[in-house]
């Protein structure tokens, strides 16, 4: 009888769930963007009254830790991270990519397919997987690559596709033409999470770690290590 | 109330800070984490790296600061945490934690301005302040004079109009290859040598407002390097510092004057300034004002201070909820 809090803060969805064993997912899918950090805490608080538990009663917190919006990132990583440090919940770490990739419908899934997730205007983070016996697995490191890099690396093999919400510009038409998985959940959520935390944690130890995924410098845009004057 | 335990958080700009406090004064834990050689290479802090820093560094903090204080979690009846002025990604990882625990705990939450904070590293150094009284808080960000009646009571009198005084010392360290963080080495260079026959300007000195604008010394001193590449090294600074410290000591005797206060209290980073405190102690000797100045460790941000000003809003039972919001500015 698991009891365990999901929290996705990557993205500019405040994504949170609560489930007790086998009992119903309650849960919260909140396009709130600036507010994330104003309702995290309540959220959670409300999500935990629903289900009849207190903090100190989860088993274990399982929190995406990226590759997404970095502050959303480090205010889920900081949520878990607190709750591990004075409650002495287990924590699981989950990429994004991998709830993409979990996203994909196994009925249909091919031998090899990519998942994206959009980063910048011109960049998007990559993971590549294979799916055996319709489960997914990771072939490589994910990889942040410029999106001609990208265009090439995928070529027409399948995708599933994410765009990050606050990317300028909107969708690109050359990822748009991608060929597009099969998907049986729309969008990574906090039930997706929940799913592929939970089977994690099931494992047993070595958890994943709950260490933020950024990939991309800390210096970027417009900081560079100073140069001399001619 | 002698007997409470307060947590507080500081992740206002690249310092990590924990502190545990009891009662008003008594610092059983401060421990702070420079990030200082994280960003030497950028010249300057880079916001992102000190947000990650941050989060990387501020459980494990938090377990030494504990440790150091001999108290637990559960020991503890509030949590503090600066959520204002600063890098609001690096704000926001303290008060990510700083709600987490207070919400884990069942405890009070208390948001602090880090900027209210700062005179309060005076009351851990000397006890109560009389009121009314005038502060400089002279913080990296911020050069500020504060006209403060009573606890929680306090208005903005005077403000840098551009660069803060620390700011402007620390371009100028740059400016002489001094690494960071340059104020010190600015400030001991300038101690160990007389200004010569060199003279800066004094900005705004003239003006009846109690502003201030250092964009303009610093400037001028871009300008002079250029100018004069022989200059030596030690009388050039110690004229700099000279002008800097002339403006905050003048300007900060003519708030008291026009506020009608014969205290004064410094703190801030720059108030780490042995020229600056030198300077001070002098003039207000003269002036027949009292002055309040903490310790260097006590200059630079901590959480200590935030502790210090949160158990005072503990004691007045005035406390934030959970959805506390850190902010990038002074004034929401």
């Amino acid at each position: 009888m698991t009891r365990a809090l999901a929290i996705d803060t990557t993205s500019d969805v405040l994504s949170l769930g609560v489930r007790h064993g086998d009992g119903p997912l309650h849960q919260v899918h909140d396009r709130c963007g600036a507010a994330m950090n104003r309702r995290l805490l309540t959220t959670i608080d409300a999500l935990l009254h629903q289900a009849g538990l207190t903090p100190a009663e989860l088993d274990v917190v399982l929190v995406a830790r990226g590759p997404g919006s970095f502050t959303g990132t480090r205010m889920g990583l900081a949520v878990a991270r607190s709750f591990a440090q004075i409650a002495g919940t287990a924590l699981v770490g989950v990429d994004t990519l991998a709830l993409l990739a979990a996203a994909v419908d196994p009925a249909q899934a091919p031998a090899r397919g990519h998942a994206l997730l959009r980063c910048t205007r011109r960049e998007v983070y990559l993971a590549t997987y294979a799916w055996e016996q319709g489960a997914p697995r990771r072939e490589g490191e994910i990889a942040l690559l410029p999106l001609p890099e990208l265009l090439a690396a995928v070529g027409t093999e399948p995708v599933v596709l994410r765009e990050h919400d606050g990317v300028h510009g909107g969708p690109d038409p050359r990822l748009e033409a991608l060929r597009p998985m099969a998907l049986r959940h729309a969008a990574p959520d906090a039930a997706l999470l929940m799913e592929v935390g939970l089977a994690l944690f099931a494992r047993g130890e070595p958890l994943p770690e709950a260490a933020p995924i950024y990939l991309k410098s800390a210096a970027f845009r417009t900081w560079q290590p100073r140069r001399e004057a001619p | 109330m002698n007997d409470m335990l307060g947590l507080a958080y500081d992740t206002t700009f690249d310092d990590t800070s924990v502190a545990v406090l009891r009662g008003t004064r008594e610092i059983l834990a401060n421990a702070t984490l420079s990030q200082y050689a994280d960003h030497e290479e950028f010249g300057g802090v880079v916001p992102e790296r000190a947000s990650r820093k941050h989060l990387e560094v501020i459980h494990p903090l938090t377990a030494k600061a504990l440790a150091t204080a001999g108290v637990g979690f559960g020991d503890l009846d509030y949590v503090a945490v600066s959520n204002k002025p600063g890098l609001l990604g690096a704000i926001l990882v303290g008060v990510t934690v700083a709600k987490t625990t207070a919400y884990l705990l069942g405890k009070p939450l208390i948001g602090i301005n880090h900027i209210e904070a700062h005179p309060y590293a005076n009351v851990l150094t000397h006890g109560p302040l009389p009121f009314p009284i005038v502060h400089l808080v002279a913080a990296g960000g911020h050069t500020l004079l504060i006209r403060q009646d009573d606890h929680f009571q306090w208005q903005v009198i005077g403000r840098s109009i551009d660069d803060a005084a620390g700011e402007c010392v620390d371009k100028v360290a740059k400016l002489f290859g001094h690494a960071m963080p340059g104020g010190p080495a600015v400030d001991a260079t300038a101690l160990a040598h007389p200004p010569g026959d060199y003279d800066f300007p004094r900005p705004l000195l003239r003006e009846p407002n109690l502003n201030f604008s250092f964009s303009g010394l610093k400037t001028a001193l871009r300008y002079f390097r250029r100018d004069h590449p022989a200059a030596p090294e030690g009388p050039v600074l110690s004229a700099f510092m000279e002008a800097v410290v002339d403006v905050l000591v003048r300007k900060t005797l003519r708030a008291a004057e026009q506020c009608g206060v014969g205290q004064i209290s410094v703190s801030g980073g720059l108030a780490a300034s042995r020229r600056l405190r030198g300077a001070f102690e002098a003039a207000c000797a003269e002036a027949g004002i009292a002055l309040y100045y903490p310790p260097p460790a006590l200059c630079t941000d901590n959480a200590a201070m935030v502790a210090c000003l949160a158990a005072h809003r503990y004691a007045a039972g005035s406390f934030d909820d959970l959805t506390l919001e850190g902010y990038a500015n002074l004034v929401e």
